[in-house]
């Protein structure tokens, strides 16, 4: 009876397993198909050879996109997580009246929905002449990734000892000085954390890339919904092209998942 | 060298809760002081007012003759031993020991050279490039004295920074904060819950209640004077004995026996606390001390020495400052049985034959008898 | 008071942020609640203040706009149901599954929770292929398996069906993108039970599904919770998906794809600023509850 329940875990878990994969598969086979194997009724079929004939043809359309979202993702991992690390030291080591009041006020701007600040934001944008070019969208994602940045560094650092930043404190440290001396240096792990959370956050958003930047500014997202929802593109095509856009997350997911789970956990609030 | 003054000082947290409450301390220049009483007293919270750690919601703190009650601990010139060491764990032995220099912005080589000598004092020299995670307890200890020694402080304040260590570790460092403070010289504020720790290092100690200073004595003074219920309770281990007495004409009673009162209380007619210390007893012998017959219920074997414990014919002394010498939170913390009768115990060298359930007869010392008022625990002899 | 450099260097530090979100979410959402109060239409942004009639007439279904909204009200219930179900039940059972330690945990684990590292965009894509509802020689995706699996009974029309639950069909990829999330909460849920309460109650004689019921499970509540207001705001906001697998399709028509149309397609910025509010309320009711709970209980600790 045991080793039947066992067995049938087993059975549970790698059947969830197919679930799981099954979308990859068809993704994986399917762009790796010549175009003439392409249809809709071989759809499960292995491919018959392996061509990548579908990454060459849809590089070109995706190669801006791919660019645009790195110069986005990047400085805005690194900027949030910055950001989030000063602010977090200061809600959680370096408090100030009110600081456990305005916390949560900090918070609730990670939960609301963006289509409540949409049509200020697009408007304020264009005002400034930010709207159009990536400098808008980088800045956007920096600011609405505050809230998870500066909870993921609040946690990290209320784990870390309150005697640690007395002695700081004793032997003559002021707030910025702790920061950088005694509290910086011990932040890698949670620098991984938001970094990883953020470019995840940026690579994959659309609804800002497709408000705010013009067609040669398109991140990688924006540039994949046209192609997909172009008239009569190849099938091959528009599973490479998928393909292609979630290779970097699924790149950071792969080697940094530990971080990336964290980052995932923290959204929890688990307190 | 300076002296820290403690003018009616006062910690009162949000919420009410009054954690120090009119504290005056004056500790002399060079003098090692220790703060001590059980837990939640306000020993910590003090402490961490004299660092500017915590700001003070009433009284003055006096650093030398500098006011430094407003100060902020960057700008006092005080060095902390933490319980947990805090040493800065991204940094080798050698920045940890350096970084109160750097923040104060003292020159590389002024620097350079003090870190190298107090490594040199306290044998951490072959330890200087390592990272505290790589250190060993007692290493570790080294390292956060070595941090507050290198600074050259007007005073050195200790928050509880034995207290990690395992017992038998502990008691010899205890020696070796003695030796360091004849060396040194500089004026400390020692903070502990252990008595033991109070009485063997402190040139004086500041007892603690409930943010309340009890008495500020050398160690003797205290053992010998105590000048409460709750001091006289605190200080002494195993604690001292007490039993609920009446006194009238120039004797005590209690559980049926009669012992001569204190000369203090030669003329008075009340009840009072009566307290012996365990060392009060000794074997009955001829030296005309009065004596009573006991019967010993449990014999606790120390080698050399062993304590004997037996009931008496009188209720259990209740008090709120027994209760709260002992740390425990109402009446049946301490026990794991319910009782109600007092218990002795009594400190005897082991050749003196004992066995539990045989009577055996002690003198008690007249002279080591004392009397506490029952309601307010004020001594009375 | 002289306590005040305590603490101002802290302030100063986060005073920017502090100042920069007041703006971009507290006084972004204040000005949207204005908008809504306005009849600006055709991108001409006016303060023509007309009060509630642009939540008037959402409501009011002998309205155009009225009548898609109600069919948005009615699919964005069905399908948080439905995700919000499907991602707990499964999330749960496999963290049931995984709890007590299997082989290659890691590898399952890695796998369930990979959909979370990728674009809404591309899971749309794909899965608008496998919920094809193609017939005949156009038969393919999921329906297409079914067919060769002899399970032709479970082949639909998903999200392109008739039926008014088409919407249901989108919490298929909805699902598959969060329930390994919903896993990895249970998960740490689970573990996160003290092995010492599970040990005195094998002692004292509890099998193994028991010390299951009646140790960890009560323990779990706190957990689900956060679980359950998570996919709900989650399934509030979601538009990514939708609009990548069948924009125009009233079939699965939602308030935040109704609200993008509206406004930036139809130019009825009052009225998409109105829907955009209530999806407001709607987070809020689950949200600041959840985040004042959580903050009670971080002080209490």
């Amino acid at each position: 009876m045991r080793a039947a329940l066992v067995v049938g875990k087993y059975v549970a878990l790698l059947a969830f397993v197919c679930f799981f994969l099954m979308p990859v598969y068809v993704m994986v086979i399917t762009a790796l198909k010549d175009p003439a194997q392409v249809s809709v009724a071989r759809m499960w079929d292995l491919p018959d050879t392996v061509s990548l004939d579908g990454f060459r043809a849809v590089w070109p359309k995706l190669q801006n996109g791919f660019v645009n979202s790195v110069l986005l993702a990047v400085p805005v991992s690194v900027v949030s997580a910055l950001l989030g690390a000063a602010n977090g030291f200061v809600l959680s080591k370096w408090r100030f009246p009110g600081a456990d009041f305005v916390f949560p006020l900090i918070l609730f701007g990670m939960f609301i929905p963006y289509q409540s600040v949409l049509i200020p934001m697009v408007q304020l944008m264009s005002t400034v002449g930010l709207q159009g070019g990536l400098d808008g969208l980088i800045l956007v994602h920096i600011i609405y990734g505050l809230p998870i940045t500066t909870l993921i560094f609040r946690s990290y650092f209320t784990g870390i000892s309150d005697e640690l930043i007395d002695a700081a404190k004793v032997d003559g440290a002021g707030m910025l000085r702790t920061f950088l001396y005694v509290a910086l240096p011990i932040a890698p792990p949670a620098f991984a954390v938001a970094m990883i959370w953020q470019f995840t956050s940026a690579w994959n958003d659309f609804l800002f890339g497709v408000m705010l930047t013009s067609t040669d500014y398109w991140p990688i997202t924006v540039a994949l919904n046209n192609i997909a929802g172009g008239q009569q593109v190849p099938f091959h095509q528009v599973m490479a092209s998928a393909l292609l856009a979630c290779v970097p997350t699924l790149l950071v997911y792969v080697l940094l998942g530990r971080f990336f789970m964290r980052g995932l956990m923290a959204g929890a609030l688990k307190g | 060298m300076a002296g820290i003054r403690l003018e009616r000082v006062t910690k009162r947290f949000r919420g009410g809760v009054v954690a120090v409450r009119d504290v005056d301390l004056d500790v002399a220049p060079g003098e090692f002081m220790v703060l001590v009483g059980p837990s939640g007293c306000g020993k910590s919270t003090l402490l961490r007012m004299i660092a500017g750690l915590e700001p003070v919601s009433g009284g003055r703190i006096f650093l030398g003759e500098k006011d430094v009650t407003d100060h902020l601990p960057q700008e006092r010139d005080v060095a902390m031993v933490f319980q947990s060491y805090a040493l800065y764990p991204r940094m080798s032995v050698r920045r940890n020991l350096g970084f109160g220099l750097r923040m104060r912005r003292t020159a590389r080589v002024e620097r350079e050279r003090r870190v190298a000598e107090v490594a040199s004092v306290l044998g951490l020299e072959h330890l200087l490039d390592r990272r505290p995670g790589a250190l060993s307890g007692g290493q570790r200890q080294r390292v956060a004295m070595g941090r507050a020694i290198v600074r050259e402080p007007k005073a050195f304040l200790m928050d509880e920074p034995l207290s990690n260590l395992d017992a038998k570790l502990r008691v010899s460092m205890r020696a070796q904060l003695s030796l360091l403070h004849q060396r040194l010289g500089t004026t400390t504020v020692y903070v502990t819950h252990d008595q033991v720790e109070a009485m063997t290092l402190g040139q004086r100690v500041a007892v603690l209640r409930d943010g309340t200073l009890q008495q500020y004595d050398t160690p003797q003074n205290l053992f010998r004077h105590p000048v409460n219920l709750f001091v006289a309770a605190f200080i002494g281990s195993p604690a001292m004995n007490f039993v609920h007495a009446a006194v009238s004409g120039g004797a005590v009673s209690f559980a049926g026996t009669r012992l001569p009162a204190p000369s203090a209380l030669s003329d008075v007619d009340r009840r009072v606390v009566l307290g012996i210390r365990p060392t009060g007893f000794s074997p009955s012998a001829d030296n005309g001390w009065p004596t009573l017959e006991v019967v010993p219920e449990i014999v606790e074997e120390l080698g050399d020495e062993r304590y004997v414990i037996f009931e008496l014919d009188a209720p259990r002394v209740d008090t709120e400052a027994v209760h709260a010498a002992l740390e425990a939170q109402s009446a049946d913390d301490a026990l794991l049985l319910p009782e109600n009768r007092a218990r002795f115990t009594v400190r005897l060298p082991a050749d003196v034959p004992v066995s539990v359930g045989e009577p055996l007869r002690l003198a008690v010392n007249p002279e080591r008898l004392y009397a506490f008022d029952q309601d307010t625990g004020a001594a009375l002899s | 008071m002289r306590r005040i450099r305590r603490w101002a260097p802290g302030l100063l530090l986060v005073a920017p942020s502090l100042l920069v979100l007041g703006i971009f979410v507290y006084g972004f959402m204040g000005w949207t609640l204005r908008l809504s109060l306005t009849s600006s239409r055709r991108r001409d942004i006016n303060w023509d203040y007309v009060g509630a009639e642009n939540y008037r007439e959402l409501a009011d279904e002998t309205t155009l706009t009225g009548q898609r909204f109600a069919i948005d009200v009615k699919n964005i219930v069905i399908f948080t149901l439905a995700f919000v179900v499907g991602s707990l039940v499964v999330g749960f059972f496999l963290a049931l599954l995984l709890d007590r330690g299997v082989v290659g945990e890691s590898f399952f684990r890695g796998v369930y929770i990979f959909p979370m590292a990728i674009s809404f965009i591309a899971i749309a894509i794909v899965w608008r292929w496998l919920l094809n509802n193609g017939t005949g020689d156009q038969l393919t995706g999921l329906n297409k398996l079914f067919s060769l699996a002899g399970l032709d009974f479970l082949q639909s029309d998903w999200f392109k069906s008739d039926s008014g639950f088409a919407i249901a069909a989108v919490a298929l990829p909805a699902g598959w993108a969060l329930s390994g999330y919903v896993m990895a909460l249970f998960l740490a849920g689970m573990r996160g039970v003290p092995e010492d309460l599970r040990e005195a109650a094998r002692v004292d004689g509890a099998r193994e599904h028991q010390v299951f019921w009646h140790v960890v499970r009560p323990m779990l509540l706190p957990v689900t919770m956060s679980a359950l207001v998570i996919l709900v705001h989650i399934s509030l906001k979601t538009f990514d998906l939708i609009y990548a697998m069948d924009l125009k399709s009233l079939k699965i028509d939602t308030p935040a794809l109704f609200m993008w149309f509206t406004t930036f397609e139809g130019g009825f910025f009052g009225s998409g600023a109105a829907i955009a509010t209530l999806l407001l309320f709607g987070v809020s009711l689950v949200i600041i509850p959840y985040i004042w709970y959580s903050v009670r209980a971080e002080r209490r600790s």
